[in-house]
């Protein structure tokens, strides 16, 4: 519940303040919300299995969002951005896969 | 994750497991079982696991703040894009207004240069000019003759899926059938959409469009030409004028021809003047420029200063 409310009151946050992201860490955010989207979802299953940890979960975000954005640093330095990126994002998206299954299956049992 | 948390004797329920589960069966965050581990071990102080819990909930605070931003910047992108998109139509209208105002700037000081060169030249030579004018597409002509008009079909396809190739279109060969048949019956002056055509008119297709002499031309197109009484009769005759009646019934293209009394058909724009040098003269270039347009003679080294530019 906290939360949720949390999470809504970042959203209302960031709609009220509008920043204005520096153009060197536009190519970054999509990464980084897909990093912390995999982190979430890892968070939710943690939580549906009863074994959520609090420093796991912080720790699991700020790495992944941090280790995500090198990935894209880095490819953008040796000239394979697009590609790291597209890399990033296919593992990502098969992990919060597996997580939304395990949390699909705690919710509707099947 | 198939185990139950709580341990109790009951068989433990078996899920289809489908490709990306299989993929990744073990925990993806081994992680949170060895803290879970931990705990269950050595249970934190509850002053700890107040700040553990008041850190994730600033971490979710940054989460939902980081989803905002990113959401707002792709829209903010998206106008980006489609502005850019209309600027360039606006940019390409524009031009397209300027170049019509500019010919009809440019039509104007020819028929002022016209009616300067009639004052200066006497009756019989004048009335030559105009003649050959006419003739060649260069002065504007009134007099009767017929139009024929020419429209795609009206659109039964899908215009959003483009099934299809579309609803059948007047094609480039189609406008110059006719202003080919056209001329065979006695045209002697043929205008496409207020598009005069001259000996070195071009009628051709890019893409989707239809280019008179480089200028676009839309549907429907009306071909309008001045001739003899004849004319119209003769043109119905042709082959040309069969094969389009045909294409007419086959596919709905739209193709009618009417005889039309006082037509007034414009000049053709700019003439592309092209000279002829005589050879041999002594500081003549050999070849290469014989298309230098008047006015920008590009080396002054011109042998005969091309009088007049006509």
């Amino acid at each position: 519940m906290i939360a949720v409310l949390a999470l809504l009151a970042g959203v209302v946050l960031g709609v009220w303040l509008d920043p204005s992201v520096p153009a060197a860490l536009q190519p970054y955010l999509p990464i980084a919300v897909v990093a912390a989207l995999d982190a979430v979802f890892g968070g939710v299953r943690a939580k549906l299995d009863r074994i959520f940890d609090d420093k796991q979960f912080v720790v699991s975000f700020i790495s992944n969002v941090l280790v995500a954005a090198l990935i894209v640093y880095l490819g953008d330095q040796l000239g394979v951005g697009g590609q790291l990126s597209t890399g990033v994002v296919v593992v990502l998206g098969v992990r919060i896969f597996g997580n939304v299954a395990a949390i699909r299956r705690h919710l509707f049992r099947a | 994750m198939s185990t139950d948390p709580a341990g109790r004797e009951r068989p433990t329920r078996t899920y289809a497991p489908d490709f990306l589960t299989e993929l990744f069966r073990n925990p993806l965050e081994p992680g949170y079982a060895a803290a879970a581990q931990r705990r269950r071990v050595d249970p934190p102080s509850r002053v700890r696991a107040r700040s553990a819990q008041t850190v994730t909930v600033v971490v979710l605070v940054v989460l939902g703040f980081l989803l905002a931003v990113a959401y707002r910047q792709t829209m903010e992108d998206e106008p980006g894009r489609s502005q850019a998109r209309s600027g360039l139509v606006t940019q390409i209208k524009e031009r397209e207004r300027e170049t019509d105002e500019l010919s009809a700037r440019a039509d104007r000081l020819r028929e002022e240069v016209g009616r300067q060169r009639d004052a200066a030249l006497s009756g019989s030579a004048a009335a030559r000019l105009r003649d050959l004018e006419a003739g060649t597409g260069m002065g504007r002509v009134r007099g009767d003759g017929v139009v024929v008009r020419l429209a795609d079909a009206s659109g039964d396809a899908d215009a959003v899926t483009g099934a299809g190739a579309g609803p059948p279109r007047v094609l480039y060969s189609d406008l110059q059938g006719v202003a080919n048949a056209l001329w065979s019956a006695g045209a002697e002056a043929i205008s496409i959409n207020g598009q005069r055509l001259t000996a070195t008119s071009t009628i051709r297709s890019a893409g989707e469009a239809i280019l008179v002499d480089f200028r676009p031309v839309t549907g429907p197109y009306e071909v309008s030409a001045i001739g003899p009484g004849s004319m119209k009769r003769r043109f119905e005759k042709s082959r040309n004028a069969d094969l389009m009646r045909e294409v007419a019934e086959k596919t709905g293209l739209s193709f009618g021809v009417r005889e039309a009394d006082d037509l007034t058909l414009p000049a053709a724009p700019e003439p592309q003047l092209r000279y002829a040098e005589p050879p041999g003269s002594p500081s003549a270039s050999p070849s290469g420029d014989r298309s230098a347009s008047p006015g920008s003679t590009g080396s002054g080294t011109s042998p005969s200063p091309s009088g007049g530019g006509r």
